[in-house]
């Protein structure tokens, strides 16, 4: 799951007492602490793998990592990549299901999260069910999904959009029960119907914290995509850890973590400019 | 106040579960524990366990017993220095003892040899009545098991590679969901599915087959060097109750399917069916030069090992395979014949 731990970089430090070479300063720090901590990361790796207090099946050596990374990447002595699959066509695969199964969870979570949002027996009635589905691990139900809809795509997806929908309708109903009441009654006094009012008024205060709720449904999604590839997910990143972790293949294991950790990470910032573009009145109502 | 009180709660309730888990009987803390993982394929292993022989031969030692659900999550245990005794398939044993993994565990007695319980069937309505019909179809099997190594060892006895056909990496359960649905043409997977699978399919090879033909997979039983080395007596008599199991297996077939059945949760009728479609050995058999062999003279198990790591080397799944003498260096074989008999 990809939460805010940081504030936004804009809010980061005090801009009145910058001064041009302070500034330039704090950007280089910024942007030095998490290369250092990914330099310190990669020391500690080596210095443990050196010491052997661990089997090489635990810690292998990063040289041994980036030899898998690079023997999954490129075609080998006949040997395409992963199982037949370069990294990326792995990467690509679990992508797109990732994609699809979001647009479809979130769009529906968003509906139904303006729905409860703004009719108090919609959200008695679903509330529960909303909880229900919230509480349950993928892997519990991704059998049945098996069953209904076959070993292709559909149940993949079927998870995925399952696992999004949740976060995305929570977000959206606790935005939309929020809207600040006193703009809500200056605008029906100026005379706004009913729908004026959630369109110009309470959709535009919900969407900061709807947005909150998309990052989340992605981050579920993307934490799934081990369990929604576990029968036949090959081509797909989840299928690739499995598989090489049913052969105890540690190193290749690696390269899979690294490859789903480094691109959830590339799509939260992506959805964080978007979001910045979108709501540029988050904080400020 | 108000959050004092539930912090508090919380710590008691915290120390309150903590302080209580749900763990075995019989768990004696100055007593030695010998830590053994075992699966729920049906085996001699399983009537040792239900019928507490290795307790009750070892009063001196607490037996802990773990059971596992694949032999990827052995060997990972064994590495972790966690199991002084072990059941796994002998896919997964070659690939413990080649590099890099090169777990310091020997094979100590052989559980059963596949037959068939393990089967490659073709659903009906497929117009699939031989192997080499198979090109271009789909086939389901659990990847890395002995029925992923017996599907590859079957198609390329009839010249046909991998790629010929669409393999589909699935769990039984999920076989038989996906022959239901009509989504697979054939798959190779092992009892309780495989007798469903049969209702509406033909075999088209059992592993029975395809051990006469020099491609057995097998069931194995492994023991940690560090624990062999150290408690010899004890490695005999585990031996020992494991020769006992497979006794009763072949002399008192309903009485092993009762034990069996007791911890796998099937019905002693269905037990019984899967234990006459398996291979089981008698004691003399294990310690024969075709499997074990005897004292200083490993047997032919350390040829079907190295067929075995070939065979994930070819996969690409280990860098390269392990020389034969490396696998009969890690049949355990000390005693044998004898000590399986007093």
């Amino acid at each position: 799951m990809f939460v805010d731990i940081t504030p936004d970089e804009s809010q980061v430090g005090s801009p009145t007492a910058a001064a041009a070479g302070g500034k330039w300063r704090g950007r280089l720090i910024r942007a030095a602490l998490p290369m250092l901590s990914v330099v310190v990361f990669f020391v500690v790796w080596q210095i443990a793998a050196t010491t052997g207090i661990w089997n090489q099946t635990f810690v292998p050596y990063p040289s041994t990592v980036w030899q898998a990374f690079i023997d999954v990447s490129t075609t080998h002595d006949g040997v395409r990549g992963y199982a037949g699959y370069l990294l990326w066509e792995h990467l690509y695969m679990t992508l797109r299901r990732v994609l699809a199964g979001v647009v479809i969870g979130v769009v529906a979570g968003v509906l139904l999260g303006l729905l409860m949002g703004s009719i108090g027996w919609v959200r008695r009635l679903l509330e529960p069910w909303l909880t229900f589905l919230r509480a349950l691990p993928p892997l519990a139900y991704f059998f049945l999904l098996v069953i209904w809809l076959g070993i292709d795509e559909a149940p993949k997806i079927t998870l995925l959009a399952l696992a999004a929908l949740p976060p995305a309708a929570v977000a959206t109903t606790a935005a939309v029960v929020a809207a600040p009441v006193g703009l809500q009654e200056a605008a029906r006094a100026l005379g706004a119907s009913r729908r004026e009012v959630i369109r110009d008024v309470v959709v535009p205060s919900a969407l900061p914290e709807t947005f909150t709720g998309v990052r989340l449904a992605v981050g579920m999604a993307y934490s799934s995509v081990v369990a929604a590839e576990l029968f036949n997910g090959i081509p797909g990143i989840g299928g690739l850890v499995k598989d090489a972790s049913n052969y105890n293949n540690t190193p290749v294991v690696l390269v899979g973590i690294f490859a789903i950790g480094i691109s959830g990470l590339i799509i939260d910032g992506l959805l964080r400019a978007i979001e910045r573009r979108a709501v540029p009145w988050r904080g400020n109502i | 106040m108000k959050l004092k009180t539930f912090v508090a709660a919380l710590a008691a309730t915290t120390l309150a579960v903590a302080g209580c888990s749900v763990d075995q009987p019989g768990q004696e803390a100055n007593k030695p524990t010998i830590r053994v993982g075992y699966q729920s394929f049906p085996s001699g292993d399983l009537i040792v366990k239900n019928n507490k022989w290795l307790e009750d031969a070892l009063p001196d030692y607490n037996i802990k017993w773990t059971k596992f659900d694949s032999g990827a999550d052995v060997n990972t245990a064994f590495i972790a220095k966690e199991l002084d005794f072990g059941a796994l398939g002998s896919s997964p044993v070659a690939r413990g003892l080649s590099a890099p993994l090169n777990i310091p565990y020997k094979v100590a007695f052989v559980l059963d040899v596949a037959g068939d319980n393990e089967a490659l069937v073709a659903r009906r309505g497929t117009e699939i009545n031989a192997i080499p019909d198979l090109r271009g179809k789909r086939i389901a099997t659990p990847f890395a098991s002995t029925a992923h190594y017996s599907l590859l060892a079957a198609l390329s006895q009839n010249g046909l590679s991998a790629n010929d056909v669409q393999l589909v990496d699935l769990q039984p359960q999920a076989i038989l969901a996906a022959w239901e649905r009509g989504d697979i043409d054939a798959a190779y997977t092992w009892l309780p599915t495989l007798d469903q699978l049969r209702k509406s399919g033909a075999d088209l090879i059992t592993s029975r087959q395809l051990a006469k033909d020099g491609k057995p997979t097998l069931d194995l039983a492994a023991v940690s060097d560090d624990f062999a080395s150290a408690h010899p007596e004890v490695v005999d008599i585990w031996r020992r109750q494991e020769a006992r199991a497979l006794d009763v297996i072949k002399n008192d077939p309903t009485a092993a399917a009762k034990s069996i059945a007791a911890e796998i949760g099937l019905s002693p009728d269905d037990v019984a069916g899967q234990l006459k479609q398996g291979v089981y050995l008698t004691a003399a058999e294990v310690a024969s030069p075709e499997w074990l062999g005897t004292d200083g003279k490993p047997g032919n198990i350390a040829a079907n090992l190295a067929s075995a790591s070939q065979f994930l080397a070819d996969q690409k799944q280990i860098p390269s395979a392990a020389p034969l003498t490396t696998f009969q260096q890690a049949i355990y074989t000390k005693g044998l014949p004898g000590v399986l008999s007093q």
